[in-house]
């Protein structure tokens, strides 16, 4: 496993500058005017990001704004008579609801669970398994879809989010399996 | 969809709000206006006169539970001032100290900027004294939730902002390289060979199209856990993906299999933030984060596939509604 890990690990390192500078070097084997030719692509960047600013506004406010009225301790609570029932433990339950919505506010509960628990807990290794498994996809929606300017997301978001139900009952199954 | 959710999450945050408020002035949480017994130190003695003076604040635990109706909180000493204003005798706490509920909530309410809790204080003391009862009262607390959710609208439109400011560099970055890997024919290649693998997923795309070498470095980014080389070359698929829609607004069948790839985050080294968060804990992880995120990956092609067949989102296809209008140059 670690000989995997570490394959793994050095491979991820060198991707990067192998990619930058691959590209280039390719291109001037190609004869491509790389300089020119990479101002023109990288021109782009702004318009691209700047276009991407309403639709990441319109979600991250309001997202800021149920989290900041409290209404998800509440959501938290209905939830939890439901997913006690197929054997999630409550405390994981706030990980699972609030993953989608902010990267940084799941973080913070690892942050939390890690304090109020300990590392070693399987508790935490659950949401931790949560959290590495699965994006925050309201942020990848808005992102995405709005750098093409698409408003109309069909079925985008009910397949992001059985996905990510679906992750969410799965690490607290697979973490009792290898841990427990 | 997201229409509800959106409105969803703004109409429930209002209306958790003002459960919240209404509670809390209903209970009157925060008793406002009622006094709380404190006893103040002088260390060089009461000086009737001084505009302002150093003191101690002695706040006995018992006195805060009864009031506030709260467990018991650990009585504390904490350092403050005592000021002459034209309304009477002020207390000041110092800065930044550690205040008990809902002592704490009173302060990051009524005086967010300065951070110290203050409020009017009578005081039974004679000069020269070096110890003294009091009593305060703290400016009254309402609309907790109300002011908050507002705040946070600002906070977060701020944030988003931040984030693309954040993001132009490496989507400039990328999509530099991308056009140079473009133009020397770089894309096509990488078609040719990963056609085969990936294009069952998205039948829609015509072969040898650009997009799917797109899609392609993409997931390999996000397998390998480049988080900021992913999302540029993420968009740069959509781009792609957008060429061949006929309705613009509208999310093609393949957008939709991206981005549940992408939100399912099919990878295989830990994210930087966890590690950043759990240390080595995370190598311990390694084995069930690969086997969650698969599987959700698995699920969330399943789901797009099959979602995408459903009646409504099936009459909604760019594709269907406008079948005979490829895209126009």
């Amino acid at each position: 496993m670690d000989t995997v890990r570490n394959l793994i690990d050095i491979l991820s390192v060198f991707v990067l500058p192998t990619v930058i500078i691959g590209f280039p070097l390719y291109g001037l084997y190609k004869r491509v005017p790389v300089y020119e030719e990479f101002v023109e692509g990288a021109k782009e960047g702004f318009t691209v990001a700047v276009t991407i600013i309403p639709y990441l506004v319109a979600i991250l406010f309001a997202i800021g704004m149920f989290r900041a009225s409290g209404a998800l301790e509440f959501l938290v609570d209905g939830a939890r008579p439901i997913l006690t029932l197929v054997g999630i433990p409550p405390e994981v339950i706030p990980m699972g609801i609030v993953r989608p919505l902010t990267g940084s506010g799941s973080a913070a509960i690892v942050v939390d669970m890690i304090n109020q628990y300990g590392e070693d807990s399987l508790i935490v290794k659950m949401a931790a398994t949560m959290f590495g498994s699965t994006e925050t996809t309201f942020y990848v929606i808005a992102v995405y879809f709005g750098a093409v300017n698409v408003k109309k997301t069909r079925h985008a978001v009910p397949a992001g989010l059985i996905a990510d139900f679906f992750a969410m009952i799965l690490a607290v199954y697979v973490v009792r399996l290898l841990f427990g | 969809m997201l229409n509800y959710i959106w409105a969803g999450l703004i109409i429930s945050s209002l209306v958790f709000a003002l459960v919240t408020d209404a509670r809390d002035l209903a209970q009157d949480t925060y008793r406002n206006g009622q006094a709380l017994p404190v006893v103040v130190a002088f260390p060089e003695g009461y000086d009737p006169g001084a505009r302002r003076q150093g003191v101690e604040v002695r706040v006995d635990g018992m006195a805060v539970a009864e009031l506030y109706e709260t467990d018991a909180v650990p009585t504390a000493q904490y350092a403050g001032v005592l000021l002459q204003t034209q309304d009477g005798q002020q207390l000041q706490f110092a800065k930044d100290v550690s205040l008990p509920e809902p002592l704490a909530t009173i302060r990051s309410v009524t005086s967010r900027r300065n951070n110290d809790l203050r409020g009017r204080v009578e005081l039974a003391a004679a000069p020269g004294e070096s110890l003294a009862e009091a009593a305060v009262v703290f400016t009254p607390v309402r609309f907790i939730k109300m002011s908050a959710i507002s705040q946070a609208a600002f906070d977060f439109a701020e944030t988003a902002v931040t984030i693309i400011l954040g993001l132009i560099g490496a989507l400039a970055l990328w999509l530099g390289l991308l056009r140079i890997a473009e133009k020397a024919g770089l894309i096509n290649l990488i078609v040719r060979i990963v056609q085969p693998i990936i294009r069952p997923l998205f039948p829609e795309i015509p072969k040898d199209h650009p997009a799917l070498g797109m899609i392609v470095l993409n997931l390999s980014a996000n397998v390998l856990g480049l988080g900021n080389a992913a999302t540029p070359l993420g968009i740069k698929a959509m781009e792609e993906l957008q060429t061949l829609n006929p309705v613009k607004d509208t999310a093609t069948n393949p957008m939709v299999m991206l981005l549940a790839l992408n939100t399912a985050s099919v990878q295989i080294v830990p994210p930087l933030l966890l590690v950043a968060i759990m240390g080595l804990q995370v190598n311990q992880l390694f084995f069930s984060i690969i086997i969650v995120t698969t599987a959700s990956a698995v699920v969330a092609v399943i789901a797009a596939r099959f979602l995408g067949r459903l009646k409504g989102y099936r009459d909604s296809d760019p594709n269907r509604t406008a079948p005979s209008a490829p895209a126009t140059p």
